[in-house]
């Protein structure tokens, strides 16, 4: 089994009940949709919960020269946002960035 | 070089938030320096500290400056922006509260790949265990590492798998349990939904390791999206040889299925998920003899929580010894919380063993919703108990929990403020318990009942003294001679508010006031004159128009007709309403 490497800038949404409820579903649908339309190579995946539940919809991203970060309360706007100011512009995006530490396990 | 980047928030909660003020200031000051294009400054909505006044966190250098003031703007662009150099003075010294193992994965891999666990060194345990270590030396590493069962017992699980080991019989079972079911806990469905893969793994090193062929995932039917992650997950592990006959070439077979919880809470006692994954009734029986003797189809088999299970791989592949160096004398590594209540984050939390509640609620948590005080924190769901505000610095391991009155459990944690009555919370988990009773011995199923009985009462206004050394009595005898869990620990929160919070139950019964204002029938409310605009809000709004009066000689509440539904009391802008 060999392990697959990790693409270096993806989009990570939180899929679990919790982010679903606050509705992931449709910031992943429109992350997917945008992203096509724009023509933005980019991987868009589905994943757990990271525990801020309270800042649900939680979308990670990670591209290239940035720091990865986490957006949280995420909407459609944030949403589109994320992807031409974010991906394809290499700025963050104001406000709703959610920053939590967490100490890596040793 | 990467480019730098400037994080700001105002997390001072007393006044008005400041983020954008400084946002500002900061990026004249880059301007007037020419840095604007290769700095980007930005307000993020949380910086993960409170009350730390302005937090200023600079990437990717990672300096976090705290309680900045404007006049230090100056000096962090010149000095860190420019120079690269930390002002020490400004410098945020403490560490990061959590800690994850178990939730190690949870939102960094996709849950439904299988490649995506392999790539963080999935089933890498599983390996190390079939090709170096026999079933005593898994036992051994789990000894030194001290992981004790996160269900809530806190029972140590090498011994668990020891005895199950031990036990005489070609057929063992090992059993995950998945019924999660406290009111405000799900710190489970997070693991089981966000990385099942682990969950699996662990069942797959237990199977080894005790010396079953056979494995069941119990879970509560109410969480279908872990279920289906868990049945995608099997089949996946399955195709790659990770499950089925001889894995990985070891000689070693092992399988797993999935067995559905149908909603009882008793259910989560092991001898009745074991009665329930038999297609029996859901009813517990009395123990000894214990699971790891005589389980499921009577055969030896070894139940482990969730969370415990998630813990075995990353314990098999770091040592025992490195998970041992987390947390206190008798409690190791971490644990999951499920942050609930009136805090201001609610989620999940993993901190190390020993870290204090006070931590956990301020630090982690951001502090309460309501400017209004603490006043205690639940820990346990409805077999644990409450913990006054007192008792907040103590540091968290199942000993410590215990001699508070309260328990570990799974992980649930509410926080309750000052407008929370500890009657009616008393009430509601009573209740809870209740309900969920199976009703096979007596003391749980008509003990409870009574209990209830006397809370109503004393809610209502009713209440006598002798009331509550009833309450004592009664709660006795149920964890005396209950016949499972459930029954022995249902009048934990009845116990643990009456010994902390003795005075507000005396003031239900004697003086007919909840102190809380939370108890409908000892409320009323009325119409402060002096106060009152007049401006007929209150009027229109009560859904029994019960407020009479004019605009001319002011306005009152027919008290006996009074619902207490407190609409009015929302309503009025002018705090013209008294409640009391």
């Amino acid at each position: 089994m060999e392990k697959p490497p990790e693409a270096k800038n993806w989009i990570k949404v939180g899929m679990s009940t919790c982010g679903i409820a606050a509705g992931a579903d449709v910031v992943f649908a429109t992350l997917l949709e945008e992203s096509r339309k724009r023509n933005i190579q980019i991987e868009i995946k589905k994943c757990g919960c990271l525990g801020m539940c309270y800042a649900e919809p939680l979308v990670e991203v990670s591209v290239e020269g940035l720091p990865a970060v986490v957006y949280g309360r995420v909407d459609k706007e944030v949403a589109v946002k994320i992807l031409e100011k974010h991906v394809c512009g290499k700025l963050l995006v104001n406000d709703n960035i959610f920053d939590f530490p967490i100490k890596k396990q040793v | 070089m990467d480019k730098r980047i400037v994080f700001i928030k105002d997390t001072g909660m007393q006044s008005a938030d400041r983020t954008r003020d400084f946002y500002a200031a900061f990026l004249d000051q880059l301007r007037e320096g020419n840095l604007h294009e290769t700095v980007q400054v930005l307000r993020v909505a949380d910086i993960g500290l409170y009350n730390q006044g302005v937090v200023v966190k600079i990437l990717p250098d990672d300096i976090v400056y705290c309680n900045v003031k404007d006049s230090d703007i100056k000096r962090i662009v010149d000095t860190t922006i420019k120079e690269g150099r930390a002002l020490d003075e400004l410098v945020y010294g403490g560490k990061p509260k959590q800690i994850r193992i178990v939730l190690r994965n949870c939102g960094k891999i996709d849950p439904e790949s299988i490649d995506d666990y392999l790539s963080v060194d999935g089933y890498q345990a599983l390996r190390k265990v079939l090709s170096e270590h026999t079933p005593e030396t898994v036992i051994e590493e789990l000894k030194k590492s001290g992981l004790r069962g996160r269900g809530g017992a806190g029972y140590p699980t090498w011994m668990k798998w020891k005895f199950t080991r031990q036990s005489k019989g070609q057929e063992k079972y090992i059993i995950c349990n998945g019924d999660e079911g406290d009111p405000g806990a799900y710190m489970d469905r997070s693991v089981l939904e966000g990385d099942p893969h682990s969950v699996i793994e662990g069942m797959i090193i237990a199977g080894f390791t005790i010396g079953a062929g056979k494995g069941y995932f119990y879970i509560r039917a109410e969480y279908p999206l872990a279920v289906d992650r868990i049945k995608k997950a099997i089949g996946q592990a399955r195709e790659r040889g990770l499950l089925g006959e001889n894995i990985l070439g070891s000689g070693f077979s092992f399988d797993l299925d999935i067995r559905l919880g149908a909603g009882a809470f008793v259910c989560g006692e092991e001898t009745a998920l074991i009665a329930s994954i038999e297609g029996k009734r859901g009813t517990p029986r009395p123990r000894p003899p214990y699971p790891s003797v005589q389980g499921l189809w009577d055969k030896p088999t070894a139940i482990n929580n969730v969370e415990t299970l998630a813990n075995i791989a990353v314990i098999i592949l770091k040592g025992g010894s490195w998970f041992a160096g987390i947390g206190t004398e008798k409690s190791k590594g971490t644990k999951v919380f499920a942050l609930t209540g009136k805090v201001r984050n609610s989620g999940l939390v993993e901190v190390p063993m020993g870290i204090t509640l006070r931590e956990i609620v301020f630090d982690i948590g951001g502090g309460l919703l309501s400017n209004k005080g603490i006043k205690a924190v639940q820990t346990g769901g409805p077999s644990g108990g409450v913990i006054p505000k007192e008792y907040l610095d103590t540091p968290v391991d199942y000993e410590n929990l215990q001699k508070l009155g309260s328990i570990m459990g799974s992980g649930g944690m509410i926080v309750m403020d000052e407008d929370d009555c500890v009657a009616d919370i008393a009430k509601f988990y009573l209740g809870f318990c209740v309900e969920e009773s199976c009703g096979k011995c007596v003391p749980c199923r008509i003990g409870g009942y009574q209990m209830l009985e006397v809370l109503h009462r004393i809610t209502e206004g009713k209440g006598t003294m002798a009331d509550l050394a009833k309450l004592k009595l009664i709660s006795e005898s149920m964890r005396k001679a209950s016949l499972c869990g459930l029954g022995q620990t249902a009048a934990n929160p009845v116990i643990s508010t009456l010994t902390y919070f003795e005075n507000e139950y005396k003031e239900h019964i004697v003086n007919k006031k909840c102190p809380s204002h939370k108890c409908k029938s000892l409320v009323t409310y009325s119409i402060l004159q002096a106060k009152c605009k007049r401006c007929r809000v209150c009027v229109v709004n009560c859904p029994e128009n019960i407020i009479k009066g004019d605009r001319e000689k002011g306005f009152y509440i027919e008290l006996d007709k009074c619902i207490k539904c407190g609409k009015c009391f929302e309503v009025c802008k002018f705090g013209a309403i008294l409640k009391e």
